[in-house]
């Protein structure tokens, strides 16, 4: 089992080396069609992880309550080997989390019931709508009502709340259990520590990758227009911003398949913070420099970046592209763009989470599940260099720089069990059950909200088994996987308070894109603020948190 | 008016039982001492407690709030005993004094205190004494002053929505079929909770390619039926959403006023040979004066706490244009964790709001034959 | 009422059968057919958004049967459809908790609020107060203040006293705030109320031997209960609704349904079906409170409209 996953890995690996090179998306697809005859071994998956994924298997609808319940049962194994049966009778747990689209939170219900009905004890919940959570969340904390003993949480928080010794830190039975080592590199630590300690179960990965429409740009009269119009090279999916804002405004006016062409959606309106993302993904290639770990703030002092030209660039791309996007853009969010533009056939290119890319063939809102392919996000020309305050061009070519936005979710158990063993063990056994190598095979197949974050959720055959189509599964799975072990990815900075800067420069943002300000003098306004919240919540201590946040030695 | 009953009241009971209603008196006092100092004595025991001075104590203020209870109750009696007649008269406001005092007494004087401090959640230092830094800021802030100006906008609509209201109002009241059936269908936008509206009719009635109303707008020849992109738009969708909830609350109560108008007073008009017109503005419209003051006010107040709505669709956007101040200060607050900034805002914004509605009420009571 | 209404309507809009006549009825039908249609039309939306697929919402399909099939999607993923309703569902399980709840915290508010606001409006509107500087007026506007702050201010405070009084997560700490809550308005339309009642009732009740307790229990409660009932019903239907404390103050036990409504909203898109038949399932009742106790809310108000 394990050497057969070893080799499917080094497969991959093969592969994306390729892609890297510079392959087209198309070419790329048919790559990666070799890739599965490499290796024939990958039929013979464990029977488990086959079972898994039939339930309740690919096109037969979304799953409910009791398919959750079945995959939890399956997964059970680890937990046997661990506890005896009705070990934590009597133990009574609480765990806080989302209860999006009636999934998170409900989903874990599903899951740890026959963990519960197993060892005996029992959980109650408290489920938050995900506008309510951040500010929940520091409620809690800052007036000591954490009433909770299991949370489900993002890294950003990390600072929030493993910075204040609230969570307790991790066994390394469950280390073991969870196969640690599985986890793709970029979730290993620094994510997940503070001060060295493990605290997390990762359930998710995140990072923000390139989705495009195959059929614009593998159509003929597109192709003619573009030459006609005397552009530059051929018509194909852009690798890079400068061409994303030429092809955008390129296709402003045109019409395809009947419908109004459009190339890339910016989300303009802000999502409580997250709306900031889309921002850093646009900016990520001109502002991350392969030599510098940092492109939110200098390191040693926690001055802002994002009024340096690399973000004001990002920043007036925007404000050149709305004007050939959708006429409501500057009132979509990211929501909005993603779901109901974007998956509905509106638009061309977009940034967004994994979620587009699991939603785009089982989601029956997606009209594009024949016709999206996904790449990571494109790169610069060139990259600026805040060291010397000049752009640099690389001789390696573009510059790439994958967005890590958000780093997932994951399980974390709070400190306050630590002082009951038997509690202790019960909180952490639920959460390793929840973070299990072959439970989280399912959710990265089926709606949960959760995207693949180990290695073995790479294995291609084990996907195209369950029903996947093999070309679109690879093409996505590989767009993840690239961003994630990019060595040049923007890390998003784990400091305390990260929503809070993201919030008010979403206003910021907000102005610039309705013409209340110039691009520059956002972007000023943004730095001013963000140095007021670095100072109210403390400059020193903020610098040292970042510098670990980004692995560096404090 | 209000006064006559107290004093007829007094003068039937108080010759008979002079004597009898002094020793009541100073029972009435010693109850009154007593119940207050062992309020007092387990309060500051709890604080002396909590602070750490004593070992011994609850563990909550849960005791405390039962003392409140006991305390208010013997307060009620004492009022009976000494004052007799018009100490009853006192326990009709009593419980809804004790009770508002109970629950805003904490969260005031907190607040107060937190307005006056840098509280973020997201330090670790916790919040400091701050001076009036945060009201130079809040002077400075340039996304309050906007939401205070967007405000005088939404206010003004009221006056739009009363209108409106007046009208439903009078078509209700007028001589027609299926009365409880239009009435019941008006009255129904009202009981559908912000969050539903924002949603099912912000982002999904009116969304820019398949909403209803975006396909109607196009059918009546507006090409780009985008709701909530262009200032003045977003912002009359916006008000035209908490309308549709509203105008339903200040129908009922003024069709409410037209059902008690007496009849005669317009069918002495109609006997005058005044026209329809005529009769609305010189009678009906006079006489609903007192209970529209009291419509547009509860509308205004409710109205300058409008967010729901906005934060849910437009964020505040565009540019602002729909930000209203109860939704800055939710971002300033939720978002950004800022409590202490937060808090300025919102006890500023209470200040202007209260000396508003207080001239609103003396302007008003020029109308209204009560005082208020 | 509705001769009354009826006679001064008639004069109102002229009384002959003449052209001028049946063009007013054609108006006066017009508007209210068109504002029936601007009323109703949002929540036949949701209504028939609840039976739709995705496809059916993103191009804005209109008639069941006609435009779109109608699915239980909606419903199913409640556990409230015919096919998943024999089934253990813990969605259900978490629906019909939250629905408890908020039918308890907005009943147990509104009549709470209702008691004490009667007793208060009718001390207000019958005796003179004076408590330091305050007299009736300023008690009455102390009250009214109450209702201008924007509550998102007071999560902190009620954070911190409600974890001091261990009311955080019960449904007695959600009555409470939502009593502070309701309590000016009912004050303020119960006083309109007792204003109205013509003293001289009590007046002879008091020389008749009552106690000012028994006159207001006996003689001024029956006359005033429509208003009360409508005091009422307007109390409930704000607590039903009420989102911020509820998503503040509550976690396992004591939570209500507006905040399951806005959980259907997210990082995959928005389950339009699952927030319609949650949003349909969580106005039901109001619907049924307004079908049956309408008139009481009307007539309630209508003995203090006007004087």
């Amino acid at each position: 089992m394990k050497v057969q996953q070893h080799e499917m890995l080094m497969a991959l690996k093969a592969s994306r080396r390729t892609v890297l090179k510079g392959a087209a998306a198309l070419s790329a697809l048919a790559a990666t069609g070799g890739l599965t005859a490499l290796s024939p071994q990958a039929a013979a998956q464990s029977e488990l992880r086959t079972q898994l994924l039939k339930i309740p298997g690919v096109g037969k609808g979304s799953p409910t309550d009791a398919d959750w319940q079945k995959v939890g049962e399956m997964c059970l194994g680890a937990t046997k080997a661990s506890v005896k049966e009705g070990e934590f009778k009597g133990v009574e747990l609480t765990f806080m989390g989302l209860n999006n689209q009636n999934l998170h939170n409900l989903l874990f219900r599903g899951f740890l019931k026959p963990w519960e009905a197993y060892t005996g004890a029992k959980i109650s919940w408290i489920d938050l709508a995900q506008a309510d959570y951040n500010a929940r969340l520091q409620q809690s904390i800052a007036t000591s009502t954490v009433d909770f003993d299991i949370i489900e949480m993002g890294a950003p928080f990390e600072g929030d709340v493993c910075g204040k010794g609230l969570t307790s830190e991790m066994p390394d039975w469950v280390k073991k259990q969870i196969e640690f080592d599985d986890i793709v590199n970029y979730l290993k630590p620094p994510v997940g520590t503070w001060n060295g300690k493990q605290y997390r179960v990762t359930i998710d990965g995140d990072a923000h990758n390139f989705n495009y429409r195959t059929d614009y740009f593998a159509d003929k009269d597109l192709a003619k227009a573009w030459k006609d119009e005397g552009h530059q090279g051929e018509w194909e999916v852009p690798k890079t911003w400068q061409k994303v804002q030429e092809v955008t405004k390129f296709l402003k006016g045109k019409k395809f398949k009947g419908q109004d062409a459009y190339g890339y959606l910016d989300p303009a309106k802000g999502w409580g913070g997250f709306g900031f993302y889309f921002l850093g993904s646009r900016a990520s290639a001109y502002a991350k420099h392969p030599d510098d770990k940092a492109w939110l703030f200098d390191i040693d002092t926690m001055k802002p970046r994002v009024n340096n030209p690399a973000w004001v660039r990002a920043i007036q791309d925007v404000v050149d592209a709305l004007p050939s996007e959708p006429a409501d853009q500057i009132n979509a969010d990211p929501g909005t763009t993603g779901f109901q533009q974007f998956l509905a056939g509106t638009g061309s290119m977009l940034a967004w989470w994994g979620d587009i890319g699991s939603n785009a063939k089982t989601s029956d809102s997606s009209v594009i599940g024949d016709v999206c392919g996904f790449s990571i996000l494109p790169g610069s020309d060139d990259v600026y260099n805040s060291k010397t305050g000049k752009w640099d061009k690389l001789p390696s070519g573009p510059n790439y720089a994958p967005n890590c936005a958000y780093l997932g979710w994951g399980v974390y158990v709070m400190a306050r069990v630590d002082s009951d063993p038997v509690k202790q063990k019960a909180a952490w056994s639920a959460a390793a059950h929840l973070g299990g190598k072959d439970l989280s095979l399912w959710t990265a197949a089926y709606p949960s909200g959760f995207q693949p974050y180990r290695n073995s959720h790479f294995i291609i055959p084990e996907w195209v088994a369950a029903g996947y189509d093999e070309a679109f599964i690879t093409s996505y799975l590989k767009s993840e996987s690239d961003s994630y072990n990019h060595p040049n990815a923007a890390i998003e900075p784990r400091i305390p308070g990260i929503f809070q800067y993201y919030s008010v420069a979403e206003d910021e943002l907000a102005k610039i894109y309705a013409g209340g300000s110039s691009a520059q003098a956002g972007a000023d306004a943004i730095a001013a603020a963000w140095e007021k919240i670095t100072d109210k919540i403390g400059r020193d201590s903020q610098i040292k948190l970042y510098k670990a946040s980004l692995g560096l030695v404090a | 008016m209000n006064t006559a009953l107290p004093e007829t009241a007094g003068k039937v009971h108080e010759p008979l039982m002079r004597s009898q209603a002094e020793a009541n008196g100073a029972w009435g006092r010693i109850l009154l001492w007593l119940s207050s100092l062992i309020l007092a004595v387990i309060v500051v025991w709890q604080i002396l407690y909590k602070a750490s001075v004593i070992a011994v104590g609850f563990d909550t203020w849960r005791p405390v709030l039962y003392t409140f209870i006991l305390w208010a109750i013997a307060i009620g009696a004492a009022q009976v005993l000494i004052r007799g007649e018009r100490g009853k008269h006192a326990l009709f406001i009593l419980p809804a004094v004790a009770f508002t005092v109970a629950m805003v007494i904490f969260p005031t004087f907190f607040g107060l205190y937190i307005a006056f401090t840098d509280w973020n959640l997201s330090s670790l230092t916790g919040r400091h004494f701050n001076g009036l830094d945060n009201v130079r800021s809040l002077l400075g802030d340039a996304y309050f002053w906007n939401a205070l100006r967007n405000m005088i906008y939404y206010v003004l609509f009221v006056l739009a929505q009363y209108v409106i209201a007046f009208g439903l109002a009078l078509l209700l009241n007028a001589e027609i079929k299926a009365r409880k059936f239009f009435r019941v269908a008006f009255l129904l936008p009202f009981m559908l909770s912000p969050v539903a509206v924002s949603w099912m009719i912000g982002k999904s009635l009116m969304e820019y390619r398949f909403g209803p109303a975006a396909t109607l707008a196009r059918h009546l020849g507006w090409d780009n039926p985008a709701f909530f992109t262009s200032p003045w738009i977003a912002r009359l969708s916006i008000v035209a959403m908490d309308a549709w909830v509203w105008i339903p609350f200040i129908m009922i109560l003024l069709l409410a006023g037209l059902q008690a108008m007496p009849k005669e007073v317009t069918e002495a008009a109609k006997v005058d040979g005044a026209s329809p017109w005529q009769s609305f503005w010189q009678i009906t419209f006079p006489l609903m004066l007192p209970v529209s003051v009291t419509a547009i006010v509860l509308k205004i107040i409710f109205q300058l706490k409008l967010a729901d709505i906005v934060i849910n669709v437009t964020a505040g956007g565009p540019g602002g244009a729909t930000d209203t101040v109860s939704s800055f200060i939710f971002r300033e607050y939720r978002d950004r964790s800022n409590v202490g900034y937060g808090t300025m805002l919102a006890e500023f914004y209470l200040v202007i709001i209260i000396i508003f509605v207080t001239l609103l009420l003396k302007f008003a009571s020029r109308f209204m034959q009560r005082t208020t | 009422m509705s001769a009354v209404a009826e006679r001064q309507a008639q004069r109102a809009w002229g009384g002959g059968y003449d052209a001028a006549k049946i063009s007013a009825r054609v108006l006066i039908y017009g508007a209210l057919i068109l504002w029936t249609i601007i009323s109703l039309f949002p929540i036949y939306w949701t209504l028939t958004t609840s039976f739709k697929t995705a496809v059916n919402v993103m191009q804005g399909h209109l008639i069941p049967w006609i435009d779109f099939q109608p699915n239980w999607l909606g419903w199913r993923s409640l556990g409230l459809s015919p096919d998943t309703i024999g089934e253990i569902s813990t969605v259900r399980d978490e629906f019909l908790k939250r629905f408890t709840n908020s039918i308890i915290a907005s009943l147990g508010a509104a009549a709470l609020a209702v008691v004490i606001g009667s007793l208060a409006a009718y001390g207000l509107s019958r005796f003179d107060y004076k408590f330091v500087w305050m007299r009736n007026k300023d008690i009455s506007f102390f009250f009214l203040s109450q209702l201008i702050l924007p509550p998102v201010v007071l999560a902190m405070p009620f954070l911190v006293l409600y974890k001091e009084l261990a009311l955080l997560d019960t449904r007695i700490g959600l009555i409470l705030v939502y009593t502070l809550m309701v309590l000016p308005i009912v004050i303020w339309i119960m006083r309109d109320q007792f204003d109205t009642i013509p003293i001289e009732l009590e007046q002879a009740a008091l020389v008749d031997g009552c106690s000012v307790w028994g006159a207001f229990l006996r003689i001024v409660i029956p006359i005033a209960l429509p208003g009360m009932v409508a005091a009422f019903i307007l109390s409930v239907i704000l607590c039903w609704n009420e989102y911020f404390f509820a998503a503040l103050l509550t976690s396992t036990n004591a939570k209500t349904l507006p905040v399951m409504v806005a959980s259907q909203t997210g990082s995959q898109g928005i389950s339009w079906w699952s927030m319609a038949a949650l949003s349909t399932a969580a106005i039901a009742p109001l619907v049924v409170i307004g079908v049956f106790l309408e008139r009481y809310i009307v007539k309630g108000l209508t003995a203090g409209a006007v004087k």
